[in-house]
């Protein structure tokens, strides 16, 4: 196993037509890391998430994962080791129930129908769902997605969990069961959050993303206190 | 609850499995067994569609949901099977039968078979669904060989009726919330909202699609094949029953019944 877990190296990124949103990103995170990866809206966190998984490809530079490069050809390779929460859990919520989302994962592994039982139990446990397990999406609160969302990605045992505002619509009991899941997932967290109680809680490390590029790389209050600067000065 | 809604429970309902004695894939194999039998009916004999009209009224009892039900929802079909047989009877002139002196032309009798082979063919999947759920009819498929990507399709298009429910739901809140009460929508506005619930939907779609590939998705919905091969109760079913409809198709009851004949 690589030291380092994931790298980008010199990575830009511009959407099709767009301008550039990405600008020379450099940043290592080693194995069993968490980091958090802060910034105002619109700095770029959510572009950077999705280079880690194949979803986007930089428009130079590039990304490696463990020793694997992420380019079109080993992109299925990656998303087996990443474990991708999107910002919107509806995005990742489409099958009859709860537990065929879950087992989406495991299941496009082709893994035997026994084993990925086991992972869906495993997964609606862990985030505090197991009675959901036949209910219907769309009838689930907003907090219910939430977890549901990071069970269907769980169930996949990934090596490192990629989270973009995980914590958005949960209430206090439900955070705190977050924090709780997220600290017993004992390999790398890489974590964009607006919620800084979360950051505190669970990722020692900050990376400070503006307009594109890396601000600080730095421990999580000294990230936070340069965040608070950064608001009022807009 | 408003139809929506309702819309989107049924659809869900649609996907579960159903407990049912006979197994999936005995249904889907006794339901494409008819279907390929009544198309083998020659359009000139419309007499021999109505026999095997018996088919969905003994299944549609047998399986609880009551034929009258299943004809009502079978009923929609009906606008695009006379859209395909309207041509038949002004363009076919040729004598068919006569009834009480009036004569029928081959036409309207090809309009008429059209129909009721489009109506029992409806009739039959409708009784499909309710022997088995969505999901498990795809397995059932996959089961009996018909192609990975035809049956991706079906239940992708499946996944996508449900995501344009949603977001329609999505948008009509977000206009009661504003309307004021009123719900009446003036033509142009329709086909504002309507445009704008495609766009949602496919962007909807695209972010699915995304978090799809996200988790392995490689073109092929993973399905479960539950394990189990068909019961000895489930294979006398589809063999008694496949039977049965041929005996329905190919009884001389013409002869038999000769008193029926105009
Ligand atoms: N699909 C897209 N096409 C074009 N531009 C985009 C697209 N998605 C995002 N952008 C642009 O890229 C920039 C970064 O967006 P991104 O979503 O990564 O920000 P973010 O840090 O995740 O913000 P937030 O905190 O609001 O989630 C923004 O300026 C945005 O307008
Ligand atoms: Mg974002």
């Amino acid at each position: 196993m690589s030291h380092h877990y994931i790298s980008f190296e010199n990575l830009s990124f511009s959407y099709p037509k767009g301008p550039e949103v990405l600008h020379d990103i450099n940043l290592r995170i080693t194995h069993g890391e968490r980091v958090a990866l802060l910034g105002l809206n619109g700095s770029g966190k959510s572009t950077l998430l999705l280079q880690t998984n194949g979803l986007l490809f930089p428009s130079s530079g590039r990304v490696v994962v463990g020793d694997v490069p992420v380019t079109r050809k080993t992109a299925p390779e990656v998303r087996r080791r990443v474990g991708m929460v999107f910002q919107n859990p509806d995005d990742m919520l489409f099958m009859p129930t709860v537990a065929d989302d879950v087992a989406f994962g495991p299941r496009n592994m082709k893994l035997p129908e026994q084993e990925v039982t086991r992972r869906v139990n495993n997964a609606l446990e862990a985030v505090g769902i197991p009675s959901l397990a036949s209910s219907p999406s769309f009838m689930l609160s907003g907090g219910q997605r939430r977890a549901a969302a990071i069970a269907t990605v769980l169930s996949m045992e990934p090596d490192i969990l990629v989270l973009d505002e995980p914590s958005a619509n949960l209430d206090m009991r439900a955070c705190k069961a977050l924090v709780k899941t997220l600290s017993e997932f004992n390999h790398t967290i890489l974590l964009a959050t607006h919620d800084l109680e979360l950051a505190r809680n669970l990722t020692p490390r900050a990376i400070l993303l503006h307009e594109g590029r890396i601000l600080a790389d730095t421990s999580l209050d000294e990230a936070i206190g340069i965040l608070s600067q950064l608001a009022d000065s807009h | 609850m408003a139809k929506l809604e309702k819309a989107l429970l049924a659809l869900n309902e649609f996907g579960r499995s159903r407990k049912s004695d006979i197994s999936p894939v005995a249904a889907v194999i006794v339901t494409l067994f008819y279907i390929v039998i009544v198309l083998t009916v020659p359009v000139s004999d419309p007499q021999r569609l109505v026999w095997m009209a018996v088919y969905p009224v003994m299944m549609a009892e047998y399986c609880g949901a009551g034929f009258v039900r299943i004809f009502i929802k079978s009923l929609w079909v009906l606008p695009f099977v006379i859209l395909i047989g309207i041509f038949n009877p002004i363009f076919d002139h040729n004598p068919g039968i006569k009834i009480a002196e009036v004569s029928v032309s081959a036409g309207w009798i090809s309009f008429v078979s059209i129909i009721l082979r489009g109506l029992l063919s409806m009739q039959s999947l409708i009784i499909l669904g309710y022997m088995a759920g969505f999901l498990d009819i795809c397995s059932s498929l996959r089961r009996i060989h018909i192609p990975r990507i035809l049956v991706t399709q079906l239940l992708l298009s499946y996944r996508y009726l449900s995501v344009l429910i949603e977001e329609a739901l999505s948008m009509r809140r977000a206009r009661q919330a504003r309307g004021f009460g009123s719900d009446k929508l003036s033509l142009s506005l329709w086909a504002a909202l309507v445009g704008q619930l495609l766009v949602r939907s496919a962007d909807r779609a695209s972010s699915i699609h995304r978090a799809m590939l996200a988790r392995g998705f490689d073109g092929v919905l993973p399905l479960v094949d539950r394990g189990q091969s068909p019961d000895k109760n489930s294979i006398l079913f589809a063999i008694t029953v496949c039977v049965a409809v041929a005996l329905l198709r190919w009884l001389p009851f013409d002869s038999w019944f000769g008193f029926l004949n105009f």
